[in-house]
């Protein structure tokens, strides 16, 4: 009993000094309350990830940003958004997803300006053991993760369809597409030219592949026309196109009897919708695209299902009778300009 | 009690960790029950007044703006009013100070647009005009707010408004109503940075339940997020918590529009708990580690080195005397224990040396005093001069010294008893000390004087014999009127007796001989013997000493306790 008595005070001391230290701690926890708690949210730091887009100059694209930016704010995740200084320009989409891999980033999400000319790097992140989650343009490789973009087909027929409804007559296309690398537009173009042949109202279909520019659309739109002067329904398959074909139309004069049937909005083609150059525009959803290609990113990085290894985001059709509506208005002019 | 525990088979260090380990969790459960069960309500209270705060700060803050926009529209109905004439000039002014005012617009009664000012440029033809229409709400003072939309007359250039109508009720310039458009970022860029708690927002929705604006209103468009605006309609001003979800709703003053603030409950109230169930985790599990350290620390110190001790106490217990003990290391209690568990085993192990020695002595002189008994010289020489008398024909002096011989034999066998009163002591004395004077024809002289009182005591048998013996042959042989006197008497609880002679006397070498030498020549048993069965039977503080001076005498003292019959066994 003597023993136990000589034991005992220095063991309260210890258990008293153990006491007032956990006590510290759990108030240093429960004291800072601002700031997110590195204790609860397990990692110090946050998970790096890199957007690889196409453009960081079109609406569509800084779109994307703006979606990918507010899911990874929402994730607490580390993003970099990174897209060449032209749509043609696929080598340095590689050279940025090398990069990537250099980098060490936690996951890859990717917009592939050619389908086939990517893949490798492509291929390489997932050698490397980094989830690749393509946006918008697919890419030729077995190991993305998922693949998050608009059903281009259906997007095509849409496009079509509504030429269709518009000219009751006979239609005799040209088609405005940009890189015949990209797996985006050929299935657009597909999807527009299988509605109008379905419907026999078709009498011809002419098809340029411009580069992705406005310039290069402008000047292929304005050769077609003077070549083709029968044409009277247009189809631009993305932003650059619809700008480039839409100047070469109001330049010529010909808003009135040629029908631009165009994809993606911004301020400028959204003008020609009133003005009358472009008809109809087949608005993407990029913000969801760059929103879900992160929190997809999110979900791999930490081990979580995702709902599906292809997401469909949607597809709008604005016309100058519903472009103000108050829904579209919220689509297609951006808040933060 | 430590015994008693080590047989229940739980060791004190393992007791002390299992009531530890259980008292702090039981504490840490209770903790834990108390927090969630009284902290969690107050942090529920405190997380929907501070949503409250943020709400009518929000509130607050947009009734502000507003107000100071219909003041401006005020001021320039007034001026208008008062001098028509520079009223471009005012509009050109506000559109160059306020950059939040995009544009400012004239119509006449029947809505015909008659003046645009702004700093950027209109459209070639303005198809739509959503700055004439839209009416949100009214005031009674004739001015109306819009809902946010973006103005649609300017070139390439569509930012999202709200429009501030005045209508005149007298006509000023030409136009009947004059119409500015201002910037919603402001008020989105404001909504945008309020947070509430970690994952709290507020946002906009006017009294119908349209979404004004929203910080996620882009996820709520690409259909990704919901807001479930009906229900919320039904809700009063004020605080509501709805499925762990707090919503705050305020109605601003000057217009249709609703701040809806959304907290989740789990940002607040169920981080804390986490975060405290963390931390009592975290101790919880410091204790545990620490009760185990200190536990085997414990053990270490002391229930190792006691279970050794124990070990050690029955390693002795089966061998006492080969028994070697090796010092155990432990607490400053541990080596106490140890230290006297030591100088007790070097203590016993001394005393059964001592009881094995003093055994051994004993045996070897009963064994000599057994011999003694039967001393075959003593005996030879007695019977020769027995044999002799019987030859002269002294009949008489012949059945003396049978008859004290006999006497002689018979006490000194005394049936084996090595204790016997001192009265057959001093006969056995009187027999030998009658047989030496026939045998030495009465050259010395003997004398007893023994007090009646002493007969009765107990002594070791052959006790004076050996002394007289003693006196007779180193004392008296040379000297012709020898004498020698034997006293018997009381001293205190102890009884003395002295043997005295007038002979030659001893040197001091000589009388430490006697102590010495053990008497194993032929006189029989020495005065060593008889010291050394004394001391055996009665202690160390009894026994036999000499006082002798050359040519004067020897004295030997025997001193012996009181011993009577009854109390014999009990020393």
């Amino acid at each position: 009993m003597r023993s136990k008595k000589h034991v005992t005070p220095l063991y309260v001391i210890f258990c008293i000094a153990l006491l007032v230290l956990s006590t510290i701690v759990s108030f240093m926890i429960f004291g800072k309350r601002q700031a997110p708690n590195p204790l609860l949210r397990g990692l110090d730091r946050k998970s790096f990830i890199v957007v690889v887009g196409k453009s960081d100059q079109s609406a569509f694209w800084q779109s994307v940003a703006s979606g990918a930016h507010a899911a990874a704010v929402e994730y607490n995740l580390d993003m970099n958004f990174v897209a060449p200084v032209n749509e043609e320009n696929y080598e340095e989409q590689n050279t940025m997803i090398r990069a990537a891999i250099m980098g060490q980033a936690r996951a890859i999400i990717v917009s592939a300006i050619d389908y086939n000319a990517n893949a490798e790097a492509v291929n390489e992140a997932v050698a490397a053991g980094i989830p690749v989650i393509v946006i918008d343009s697919d890419v030729n490789s077995e190991g993305v993760a998922c693949r998050i973009m608009t059903n281009n087909y259906l997007a095509g027929r849409m496009a079509g369809e509504q030429a269709l409804r518009n000219n009751e007559g006979e239609l005799t296309v040209g088609i405005i597409n940009y890189d015949i690398n990209s797996a985006n537009g050929q299935a657009r173009e597909r999807g527009f030219c299988d509605v109008v042949n379905e419907s026999g109202r078709v009498a011809d279909i002419y098809t340029v592949n411009c580069l992705s520019t406005e310039e290069s659309a402008y000047d292929e739109t304005t050769s077609l026309l003077i070549q083709h002067p029968e044409i009277n329904t247009l189809a631009a398959l993305n932003e650059l196109m619809s700008l480039g074909s839409g100047y070469a139309v109001r330049d010529m004069g010909l808003a009135d009897s040629v029908d631009i049937y165009a994809f993606d909005s911004n301020v400028v083609s959204v003008g020609m919708l009133e003005s009358g150059e472009i008809e109809g525009l087949v608005v993407q959803n990029p913000y969801a695209m760059g929103y879900l290609g992160v929190e997809t990113a999110y979900r791999l990085i930490n081990g979580l299902p995702i709902q599906s290894d292809h997401i469909d985001t949607t597809t709008t059709y604005v016309s100058a009778s519903n472009m103000y509506d108050t829904d579209i208005q919220r689509m297609i002019f951006r808040f933060d300009s | 009690m430590s015994d008693h525990q080590n047989k229940v088979g739980f060791s004190l260090s393992k007791t002390m960790t299992i009531v530890v380990v259980i008292m702090v969790f039981t504490a840490v459960i209770i903790a834990l029950v108390v927090f969630n069960a009284v902290f969690r309500d107050s942090l529920e209270q405190a997380a929907m007044t501070s949503a409250g705060q943020s709400v009518d700060q929000v509130a607050v803050t947009i009734n502000n703006y507003t107000d100071d926009m219909i003041e401006i529209m005020d001021e320039l109905y007034t001026n208008s009013i008062e001098d028509p004439s520079t009223l471009e000039d005012l509009f050109n002014n506000v559109i160059d100070i306020r950059n939040d005012v995009v544009m400012i617009a004239t119509y006449d009664a029947h809505n015909n647009n008659t003046g645009i000012w702004s700093n950027y440029p209109t459209k070639d033809m303005i198809y739509t005009n959503l700055s004439l229409y839209p009416v949100s709400a009214e005031f009674n003072n004739g001015i109306s707010i819009s809902a946010p939309h973006v103005v649609t007359v300017l070139d390439n250039y569509y930012p999202w408004v709200v429009t501030i109508t005045k209508s005149a009720e007298e006509t000023f310039s030409n136009a009947a109503k004059i119409a500015m458009d201002v910037r919603f970022s402001a008020i989105a860029r404001y909504i945008d940075e309020v947070g509430i708690g970690q994952h709290g927002y507020c946002f906009i929705m006017d009294s119908a339940g349209n979404i004004i604006y929203h910080p996620q209103q882009q996820l709520i468009y690409a259909g990704l997020k919901y807001e479930n605006t009906d229900g919320l309609l039904a809700l009063t001003d004020g605080s509501h918590m709805i499925d762990g979800v707090i919503y705050t709703v305020k109605t601003l003053e000057n217009s249709n529009w609703k701040i809806i603030g959304v907290t989740y409950l789990d940002d607040t109230v169920n981080d804390r708990v986490r975060a405290m169930a963390l931390a009592s985790g975290l101790i919880f599990f410091i204790v545990v580690v620490m009760t185990f350290l200190s536990g085997s620390l414990f053990s270490y110190m002391f229930t190792k080195p006691a279970t050794k001790l124990a070990h050690a106490m029955k390693d002795f217990e089966d061998n006492a005397s080969g028994f070697v003990f090796e010092p155990i290391e432990g607490s400053v209690e541990v080596n106490n224990l140890s230290d006297s568990f030591e100088h007790l085993v070097i203590r016993i192990q001394q005393l059964m040396e001592e009881v094995k020695e003093e055994e051994t002595t004993l045996r070897k002189t009963e064994l000599k005093a057994l011999q003694a008994q039967i001393n075959p010289h003593f005996l030879y020489n007695t019977l020769d001069s027995i044999s002799w008398m019987c030859e002269e024909g002294k009949t008489d002096d012949a059945i003396l010294m049978v008859n004290a011989l006999a006497k002689l034999f018979r006490i000194s066998i005394s049936r084996g008893k090595e204790i016997i009163p001192i009265e057959k002591e001093v006969q056995h004395a009187e027999c030998y000390l009658q047989i030496q004077k026939f045998r030495y024809t009465n050259q010395f002289d003997y004398k007893f004087k023994v007090e009646e009182s002493c007969k009765d005591y107990l002594c070791n048998k052959i006790t004076l014999q050996p002394l007289i013996e003693n006196a007779l042959y180193h004392g008296l042989n040379m000297i012709d009127e020898g004498y020698i006197e034997i006293r018997i008497f009381e001293d205190g609880e102890d009884v003395i007796m002295e043997v005295e002679d007038n002979g030659s006397g001893m040197t001091e070498e000589q009388v430490a001989e006697l102590f010495v030498n053990d008497g194993t020549d032929q006189h029989g048993i020495g005065v060593k013997n008889v010291n050394d069965r004394i001391k055996i039977y009665f202690g160390d503080k009894y026994g036999i000493s000499v006082r002798s001076e050359l040519d004067e005498g020897t004295c030997v003292t025997i001193r012996i306790p009181k011993i009577t019959e009854e109390r014999k066994y009990e020393k």
